[in-house]
């Protein structure tokens, strides 16, 4: 459970001024929710989630977890960040089982865990790879294994498909939306694509421009496990795109 | 990439070092300076200086003080580096007295630190230690200041705490950037060694070049400055080998195949 209070953040700019990335959010996700945050570039959706996260602190309001407020990261939050942010010097392996060794857990123990991971991402025979040797969409398959291996409860996705192409894309959120169904973790997702927001979760957030501010909150009332292929045939899927697009064309307007 | 004979590198190293010495050849014939011999002259004088104990003697000691001072500044250098480029207190606190320290030339030490510790090696030790340190440090501190903040984010989510994040996660990060500061310090390390045994004149290398100066058996001389010449590229070879492994993850280290 994420309590998100009358959030704000203002950076300090070089040039001596002060900028409002974020002003009075106030969110609630249960547990084991998928909630996608939906803006325009610029809106301080990354920030968000980086509050969330613990690397960023707030300026106003607070974020409880658990009924616990966030000061600082921890491994109940697992971030999946658009840069893949994996270990260079590691192979995957490597990066998979770093934060089981992180936390005591034995070596031969963490690998044996860390192929488990590795096959559920389908990157079993890349285990001795290093990143550089890997495609995109392989790079990020390697850093969610890495983050769901220490087994958060709350997983803060910041536009992790961003930067792959459109087909890698729709693969990548086919098997995390599978994996999700299995692990029922709660998810924080930040995304500027309207049908990823609406294929993948239960609840999309819609921020406007700058300072970003809650505009909407909108239910997407589709049954799972969810097949992209008949969502598209579906009204009330393509009745949310429809709606949720108005509304980011609205705050961008706004913005 | 296989070219002709000619391209390998070892046929231009060997090709160059012959046009050196037809040169170096020419003008000592040409001069006829006694303090200029021929390359022959010197290269006959090698086999004396490298079967005599004393000189192997003093060219062992020179190397131990060397490593000794080349490992003092990997301990101290590394880490200030790098809590440098992470933290803008430590940087700010310390980039005044290291930007003071940076160009003054090392060996202009050597006279108050022989007054303070003596002739002995410790002194060597210590201003070779200060030569190789501020390359190292500089270059630690600007690759610790370019890794991705992200790879920071990822450990400190795992339950990382700072102390380990400087050592397992930015040293790491940052080591392609850390390993050409301590590239640069083995040439720092091969220089400051020699001059300071020409200022603390007590035994090692460079007192061997000037006693043969001293005594004007030039062939010596230049004997020995080929010894340094050959010590300094054989250990920039095996520093380039090592680099190469410790790097062989990163995304340059294809590109930065110098030889």
């Amino acid at each position: 459970m994420i309590q998100i209070e009358q959030l704000g953040k203002t950076f300090q700019t070089a040039r001596g001024t002060s900028h409002t990335a974020i002003r009075d959010i106030s969110l609630e996700v249960p547990a084991g929710q998928f909630v996608s945050i939906l803006g325009p570039s610029g809106c301080g959706k990354s920030t968000l989630l980086y509050m969330v996260g613990g690397f960023e602190q707030a300026s106003s309001g607070r974020i409880l977890v658990n009924g616990r407020e966030v000061r600082d990261p921890g491994p109940d939050r697992g971030p999946v960040f658009q840069e893949y942010a994996l270990f260079p010097w590691k192979t995957v392996l490597g990066n998979v089982a770093y934060g089981l060794r992180e936390q005591g857990v034995a070596r031969s123990e963490a690998e044996a865990r860390a192929m488990r991971w590795l096959e559920k991402v389908k990157l079993k025979d890349y285990a001795h790879f290093y990143p550089r040797e890997l495609s995109g969409g392989m790079r990020q398959r390697a850093a969610i294994a890495r983050t769901l291996a220490y087994e958060p409860k709350i997983l803060l996705m910041d536009e992790p498909f961003g930067a792959l192409d459109a087909h890698t894309r729709l693969t990548l959120q086919a098997e995390l939306l599978s994996l999700w169904e299995q692990l029922q973790n709660t998810v924080l997702f930040v995304t500027h694509s309207v049908d990823e927001a609406v294929y993948l979760s239960d609840r999309v957030v819609v921020l406007t421009g700058t300072p970003g501010t809650v505009r909407e909150i909108v239910d997407i009332d589709l049954p799972r496990p969810r097949v992209r292929a008949d969502l598209l045939r579906s009204s009330a899927y393509q009745e949310y795109i429809i709606q949720l697009e108005k509304l980011l064309v609205a705050s961008e307007a706004h913005a | 990439m296989k070219g002709a004979w000619y391209e390998r590198p070892a046929v231009v190293m060997l090709m160059v070092v012959v046009l050196i010495g037809a040169v170096w050849s020419a003008l000592s014939s040409a001069l006829g300076f006694s303090s200029f011999p021929s390359p022959l002259a010197a290269l006959r004088e090698l086999p004396h200086l490298l079967l005599d104990p004393a000189a192997l003697w003093a060219i062992a000691q020179s190397l131990g003080r060397m490593f000794v001072g080349y490992a003092w500044g990997l301990v101290f250098a590394i880490p200030i580096g790098l809590a440098m480029g992470r933290s803008r207190s430590v940087h700010d606190f310390l980039f005044p007295l290291v930007s003071l320290i940076y160009p003054m030339p090392k060996a202009a030490l050597m006279p108050i630190l022989m007054l303070w510790f003596g002739l002995g090696s410790f002194s060597k030790i210590f201003v070779i230690a200060m030569g190789v340190s501020l390359p190292m440090l500089y270059h630690s501190c600007l690759g610790a200041s370019r890794i991705e903040g992200k790879l920071v984010w990822a450990a400190q989510a795992m339950g990382m705490g700072p102390v380990a994040r400087l050592f397992r996660v930015v040293l790491p990060a940052a080591l392609p950037e850390i390993l050409i500061g301590c590239r640069v310090g083995v040439v720092m390390a091969l220089i400051v060694m020699v001059s300071s045994e020409m200022i603390a004149r007590q035994e090692g290398v460079g007192n061997l070049l000037f006693t043969s100066m001293d005594m004007a058996q030039y062939s010596s001389v230049y004997a020995v400055i080929l010894v340094l010449a050959v010590m300094g590229v054989a250990l920039d070879w095996v520093f380039e080998r090592v680099r190469r492994h410790l790097t062989r993850w990163s995304e340059s280290a294809v590109e930065r195949k110098l030889y």
